[in-house]
């Protein structure tokens, strides 16, 4: 195995050095295309994102692909690659797996968790095997680098928990009515933030939606870019209680939803639950309504608090996701390794039995007069030597895999045995 | 012979608790297949040490305090399944399972008494218990949701997500579980009461309506035609319900356990009053 990996990501270099190192999307098959190209590049992938950009080759053995990479990098980029070199890491084999598993799970993102890296990394591989650059080694640790990242996902809930103010008020949401198909938002105060919110809760699966502003126009805009209700303001709290999510944005300086009221709504819902996000400021949703049986309200230090503890959930999950990358790598490592060196065990062997039986059959005129016992005490002789002697280097060949050195050493053995490639 | 088959559905019982213990910690979407291989097999032992029982008696197996508390953790186990199944909730292992577990390890160390009673046959009464018992079972899934519902609740008011708020499902699941298993339960009780009344006036003689555990029971029944009636209107709904169905929940347990040891006809103390 040969891979190495170079980049700069978010961590090590600043948006300038990485958008100077950017392969744009058109670009990006033909970039490919010219990396395998080279002598002694067997594959090759690119991931350019804005907050990353990778290189990674599969070489073939006993060739240093650094050299090779950067002057790809310096070819492309048409510069001289010295200034940026601070910001460059290098992975191998082992490593560079790692990396990528990493980097595939969401381990290596600014926000960790977040989902977008896994796409856009499919799309790189898409570019890259339609170029014709993955084909063996690296094609394998690319599928499965995106099935680590799916086992991730799934046995840890390191994307789950929202952590930003308006998803926080879908998982909310979630929380309490377990689906939101089929549920209502009321819209109180059209401004952006409400916007944002309701817009995240329609695409989340609710379905209706009603508006009302002091500004009559504004709702009636407001709803008919979600294909809902505007309601006038003045009437407002007569059509709340048909909602199961209200959301109240309205610059108003005192309550608009006062307790009482929402004795009244629930009533009318027959304790049906109700949620309010509140956010505000000052509030417009009198916070002693969370009192209420089946009444909740959330203002905005409420959501950002969610945010926070959603955080911090994120960060123990992404613990027990290091650890599967971690089994991952070394399962994958274990394979490839095991792999790579049977070939060379099933020639070597192969090699020294022919010498074996050629040898006997030199000599079988001197042998004539055997005995079947002393035939076969002959033929037990010959392949026991040949077992001792192959047992050394089978035993290096299979405990070594992983170990930097190992492609080295797997030539040397091919080398020394004649044994040919 | 059931003893051991019992004994060793206990200990699989055990495992399968323990086993749900890190799936719940760790925050997993589902079980470990582990753990409901465990619970599993110490449920298919169960019914085997029942049925065993019952091949031995030719009854129903629930004719002492030991044996009712065997069928109804053997029933509560089978429900646990169905709703893990039906609403794939990881953390319900923890709430269904420790009472059940108590409850079989109670059964399995009572002593066996040997069956001499005549008086445990006829349709009416096998409708009876067989009535009562999935009644219960329908029931404890009702308390069960209320605590799932009431900690939940707890943690949304509070808005600070703490451990439960992570590991247990929506209010709707928990208020979707709590009233169908009361929709399920009150049929059922009310049919084994209705049963027992039956069977009882054809058995017993004298003022067997004052019994202890009929009286009970009669209250029991009262406390969830409340619940249920409140819960379909809408009148009492989230924490107000589910504090009430605590309260049923004591008063059933009274009724299938404290009331045994005091009722005269219905205890499982044949000795004391005059059956026939």
């Amino acid at each position: 195995m040969n891979l190495l990996l170079v980049g700069v990501n978010h961590r090590t270099a600043p948006v300038e050095v990485r958008e100077r190192l950017n392969f744009p999307e058109s670009r990006l098959a033909s970039a490919v295309a010219d990396l395998v190209r080279r002598e002694g590049i067997l594959e090759g992938l690119l991931v350019s994102t804005c907050n990353r950009v990778e290189v990674v080759s599969s070489a073939a053995e006993g060739i240093d692909a650094e050299p090779l990479l950067r002057q790809f990098l310096a070819d492309y980029h048409r510069c001289d690659l010295s200034p940026y070199e601070s910001y460059f890491y290098w992975y191998r084999q082992q490593e560079a797996v790692r990396h990528l598993f990493r980097v595939a799970a969401s381990l290596d993102s600014m926000l960790v968790g977040e989902p977008q890296i896994l796409g856009q990394m499919k799309r790189a591989y898409a570019v890259a095997r339609e170029a014709g650059a993955l084909n063996g080694l690296l094609n394998e640790v690319a599928t499965q680098a995106f099935a680590v990242a799916r086992k991730v996902r799934r046995e840890t809930a390191i994307g789950t928990a929202a952590v930003s103010v308006p998803y926080a008020a879908v998982e909310l949401a979630k929380k309490i009515f377990g689906t939101l198909a089929g549920k209502t938002i009321f819209v109180i105060g059209a401004g952006k933030m409400s916007e944002l919110a309701a817009k995240h809760l329609l695409s989340s699966g609710a379905s209706a939606i009603f508006v009302s502003n002091r500004t009559y126009d504004r709702a009636v805009e407001l709803a008919q870019a979600f294909h809902g209700t505007a309601i006038r303001f003045e009437q407002l709290l007569d059509y709340v209680s048909k909602a199961d999510i209200v959301i109240s944005s309205t610059g108003a300086p005192h309550f608009v939803i006062q307790k009482p009221q929402v004795e009244k709504m629930l009533a009318a819902r027959k304790n049906r639950p109700m949620f309010f996000v509140d956010i505000a400021v000052p509030r417009d949703i009198d916070p002693t309504v969370n009192e209420l049986d089946n009444a909740f309200v959330y203002d905005i230090d409420d959501l950002e608090q969610v945010v926070d503890a959603n955080q911090k959930q994120r960060q123990r999950e992404a613990v027990y996701a290091e650890e599967i990358v971690q089994q991952e790598v070394q399962k994958m490592m274990r394979r490839l390794a095991s792999r790579e060196v049977v070939p060379t065990i099933v020639a070597l062997e192969e090699r020294l039995n022919r010498i074996r039986e050629s040898e006997v059959e030199r000599h079988r005129g001197r042998l004539s007069n055997l005995t079947p016992e002393q035939r076969q005490a002959l033929d037990a002789l010959t392949r026991g030597i040949v077992n001792k002697i192959l047992h050394g280097p089978i035993t290096e060949l299979k405990s070594g895999a992983g170990r930097p050195e190992h492609g080295t050493l797997v030539q040397l053995i091919r080398r020394i045995f004649g044994v040919g490639d | 012979m059931h003893s051991v088959l019992l004994w060793i559905a206990v200990v699989f019982y055990a495992c399968g608790i323990l086993l749900t213990v890190p799936s719940v910690i760790r925050r997993r979407p589902t079980l470990a297949p582990a753990t409901l291989a465990a619970l599993g097999l110490g449920l298919l032992l169960h019914a085997a040490a029942l049925g065993v029982e019952a091949a031995a008696i030719h009854r129903l197996p629930v004719t002492d305090v030991r044996s009712a508390l065997s069928f109804f953790s053997f029933l509560a186990t089978l429900a646990f399944f169905f709703v893990y199944l039906r609403y794939r909730i990881t953390a319900l292992g923890l709430f269904m399972l420790p009472l059940v577990f108590v409850l079989s390890l109670i059964s399995a160390f009572r002593p066996e008494r040997p069956f001499a009673n005549p008086a445990f046959r006829g349709g009416w009464l096998l409708t009876h218990i067989a009535s009562i018992f999935l009644g219960y079972t329908a029931f404890f899934l009702t308390f069960v949701a209320a605590i799932m519902y009431l900690f939940q609740e707890r943690e949304l008011k509070s808005k600070r997500p703490r451990a439960f708020y992570y590991r247990l499902p929506s209010l709707e699941v928990c208020d979707a579980l709590y009233s169908r298993s009361l929709v399920i339960g009150l049929p059922f009780l009310s049919l084994g009461i209705l049963t027992g009344f039956v069977w009882a006036s054809r058995m017993w003689k004298g003022p067997w309506e004052l019994d202890p555990k009929i009286l009970a029971s009669l209250v029991t029944w009262l406390v969830y035609l409340v619940l249920f009636s409140t819960r379909l209107s809408g009148a009492w709904r989230g924490r107000r319900s589910a504090y009430l169905a605590i309260f049923g929940f004591i008063a059933m347990m009274v009724t299938f356990l404290g009331v045994s040891l005091l009722s005269g006809q219905h205890g499982y103390i044949p000795q004391l009053g005059s059956l026939p």
